[in-house]
């Protein structure tokens, strides 16, 4: 049972170092941004199995509170950042973040 | 604000749905163990005043509930789609992407529906949202094949159905 | 039964699809094909693990809040994905194009 939940966390967390080490290589800093999605999705995919193994259900606690982060942050950055070109009505924070990247 | 009767009507009718609502996620994240229902009252109740302040009933008019159940569902649909595809791209012995930027002319209004158009599109089958510019939708598609100028438009009507715009 | 072995069917899915998003990763020509194979693998493959690992839960409202985490997940990585795709395209860094014609 628990077995192949290990099993899986382990080639999770091998597939989580590849995709490090391939997004670190770059060449483009845009490419070492995707780390940004690999904690996202594996970190998560990882902190659940390891619930499950350990026997530690506080641990989906962890992953569920590092999602709703993830997902808030990312809502707060494009209400800041993208204000003017996207969401066209908020002038008055649009003026702050003239660049699309300021945030 | 209240002013008549229905006013008050769709205060309570929110006020209930709202304090449900919280109720429910409360549950949820408490894994249903209810021994610290005071925290519970107060979390609810603070909650439910927070975003009444900010989300007042009536501020989101064109909402239509039925158009959010069709996006939903269209979005995970066509999320499992896209993660099929893409998988059998990367799988291929023999890569083969044909990866182009096409530009899409956008109908939806500014604001929300825009963000959610462009965010979304990075999830669905073979396109990821670039730019958007001067009404014009800035696409980078995986393969120049696909059929991703209908599946766009598609995406669109949803979400123009769900927030009660004109797309 | 059955439901264990439809809960291990798709923890394998979702093995599958991580996998399939790394190598996409790694196989991938330029910064914007990878960020299509990030986003939309990834994120199957967690709701396949996600969705199996629900099946096993104790109770209903624990197989409720592993899949909570799902869509705000989606959330997030639909967001980020953007914004590296826009602060690529802003970096002036071209999408790479098949050399055949």
């Amino acid at each position: 049972m628990i077995g192949s939940e290990l099993l899986l966390a382990l080639l999770l967390l091998v597939n989580l170092g590849a995709a490090l080490v391939r997004a670190a290589q770059g060449p483009t800093a845009a490419d070492r941004m995707l780390a940004a999605l690999l904690f996202g999705s594996t970190g998560v995919g990882i902190l659940v199995l390891l619930a499950v193994i350990q026997q530690t259900p506080a641990l989906i606690d962890v992953a569920l509170t590092l999602a709703l982060l993830a997902a808030i942050s990312g809502i707060a950055f494009a209400q800041r950042a993208w204000s003017q070109a996207v969401l066209g009505r908020r002038r008055g924070t649009a003026s702050k973040t003239e660049d699309g990247d300021a945030a | 604000m209240i002013r008549g009767k229905s006013d008050v009507k769709i205060m309570i009718g929110c006020l209930l749905r709202r304090t449900v609502g919280f109720a429910l996620v409360w549950w949820v994240a408490t894994e249903g163990n209810f021994t610290a229902w005071p925290l519970a009252v107060i979390a609810v109740a603070v909650t439910v005043a927070v975003s009444l302040r900010l989300l007042p009933p009536g501020s989101t008019p064109g909402l239509s509930l039925s158009g959010m159940a069709g996006f939903v569902g269209y979005f995970f649909r066509q999320s499992i789609r896209g993660g099929f595809q893409v998988s059998r791209l990367a799988l291929q012995r023999q890569l083969q992407l044909r990866p182009a930027i096409l530009e899409l002319p956008v109908t939806l209004p500014t604001g929300l529906p825009r963000l959610l158009l462009i965010a979304t599109l990075g999830l669905m089958p073979g396109t990821l949202g670039v730019r958007l510019e001067d009404d014009l939708l800035y696409l980078h598609v995986l393969d120049t094949g696909l059929p991703v100028v209908e599946e766009t438009a598609q995406l669109s009507g949803h979400i123009a159905r769900m927030l009660g715009v004109n797309r | 039964m059955l439901l264990d072995l439809a809960s291990n069917l798709l923890l394998l899915a979702g093995g599958f699809f991580f996998c399939a998003g790394t190598v996409g990763l790694l196989r991938f020509p330029d910064v914007y094909t990878r960020l299509h194979a990030l986003a939309k693998a990834d994120n199957l493959g967690l709701g396949c693990l996600l969705a199996g690992l629900a099946l096993k839960a104790d109770s209903l409202v624990q197989a409720i809040k592993l899949l909570a985490i799902w869509p705000l997940v989606l959330v997030a990585s639909a967001v980020v994905g953007y914004a590296i795709a826009h602060r690529a395209d802003q970096l002036g860094i071209t999408p790479w194009q098949r050399d055949d014609r």
